[in-house]
């Protein structure tokens, strides 16, 4: 649905930076990689927050 | 404890830092570090009464999203634990809530991070809710962990020992962490954590340096490290304090 607000597993913030991330990596051509480099999301399961999410509200807002 | 006690940074940030101890057993490191990740009292919100909530959705998932949020945590002795700070926001699709759009009713608890989606709002939509802010600890929830990845290695020591036989092709050698060279402390990553980078062509031994402890210390915005630290160390020696008290005659 929406986008975690901080990882499942240390708790930093992540939630903060997916807006950019999606921007940039999804929508975007720039590897996802260099991206959360940037964005200096460092640890892996940080990384895998951003990278394995997808956003559900489009889909599930006409149900409402 | 023989080896004298000191403390000394090798990076320094605020959210961020790494910094050597001497003179501390493991265990008293080990203290400090489930002190800082447990023991740590932070502000976050606890009850939320919704006015309006017609988002996608339910009530007790956006109410563990604004539980989640970093506030800022005031000074030591401005709150005590059963204080509570109101917050309140109110958003009208379409638009996103953001954690900024919180509004406090304390200026010493914000918002750490302004830029967290809580929830996306569609046309017609609205969110309008009212959040009870309280001050607690890492062990009864999460949301109060004020220090998040807090960890520590052994400090180690490398010594060049000889040469490298000229035609033989030497392995990498992997180390992570802090190094002591001569008494300069250097992060691994300045040299991509292989010694071979380093010492080229020579032999180096590593040795852990008994009783040094390089932390790694990062926190969710609720404070600085230096803060977080330091009351991590307060909350043990409150701790002591009480148990000296309790087996008192
Ligand atoms: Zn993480």
């Amino acid at each position: 649905m929406m986008v975690p607000v901080r990882c499942f597993t240390c708790g930093t913030v992540v939630g903060e930076h997916w807006e950019e991330f999606d921007e940039r990596a999804n929508e975007g051509e720039e590897d996802p990689k260099e991206v959360l480099d940037e964005l200096g999301v460092e640890r892996y399961c940080c990384r895998r927050m951003l990278v394995s999410h997808t956003d559900l509200v489009d889909v599930v807002s006409p149900y409402q | 404890m023989t080896e004298e006690y000191d403390v000394e940074f090798v990076e320094r940030e605020d959210r961020e830092a790494r910094f050597l101890v001497r003179g501390v057993t493991p265990a008293f490191a080990n203290g400090i570090r489930r002190a800082m990740i447990a023991d740590v009292p932070t502000m976050a919100i606890d009850t939320v009464r919704f006015v309006e909530n017609s988002s996608v959705m339910f009530d007790e998932q956006l109410a563990l999203r604004l539980g989640l949020v970093p506030l800022t945590t005031p000074p030591v002795g401005e709150f005590v634990e059963d204080d509570t700070v109101t917050l309140s926001i109110d958003v009208e699709g379409p638009a996103t809530a953001y954690s900024g759009n919180l509004v406090s009713s304390d200026s010493l608890v914000q918002p750490a991070d302004e830029n967290v989606p809580i929830i996306d709002l569609k046309d017609g939509q609205r969110l309008e809710a009212e959040a009870e802010v309280v001050l607690d600890r890492g062990k009864n929830h999460a949301k109060h962990q004020g220090g998040v990845a807090v960890g520590y290695r052994h400090l180690q020591r490398v010594e060049v020992v000889g040469d490298v036989p000229e035609f033989e092709e030497p392995d990498e050698r992997i180390v992570r962490g802090v190094i002591e060279d001569d008494g300069e402390l250097v992060p691994t990553s300045e040299f991509d954590h292989d010694l071979t980078n380093r010492y080229p062509d020579q032999e180096v031994a590593i040795e852990d340096v008994p009783n040094a402890f390089v932390f790694h210390v990062e926190t969710d915005g609720s404070f600085t490290v230096e803060e977080l630290v330091t009351r991590a160390a307060e909350t043990i020696e409150a701790r002591a304090t009480e148990l000296e008290e309790a087996v008192q005659l």
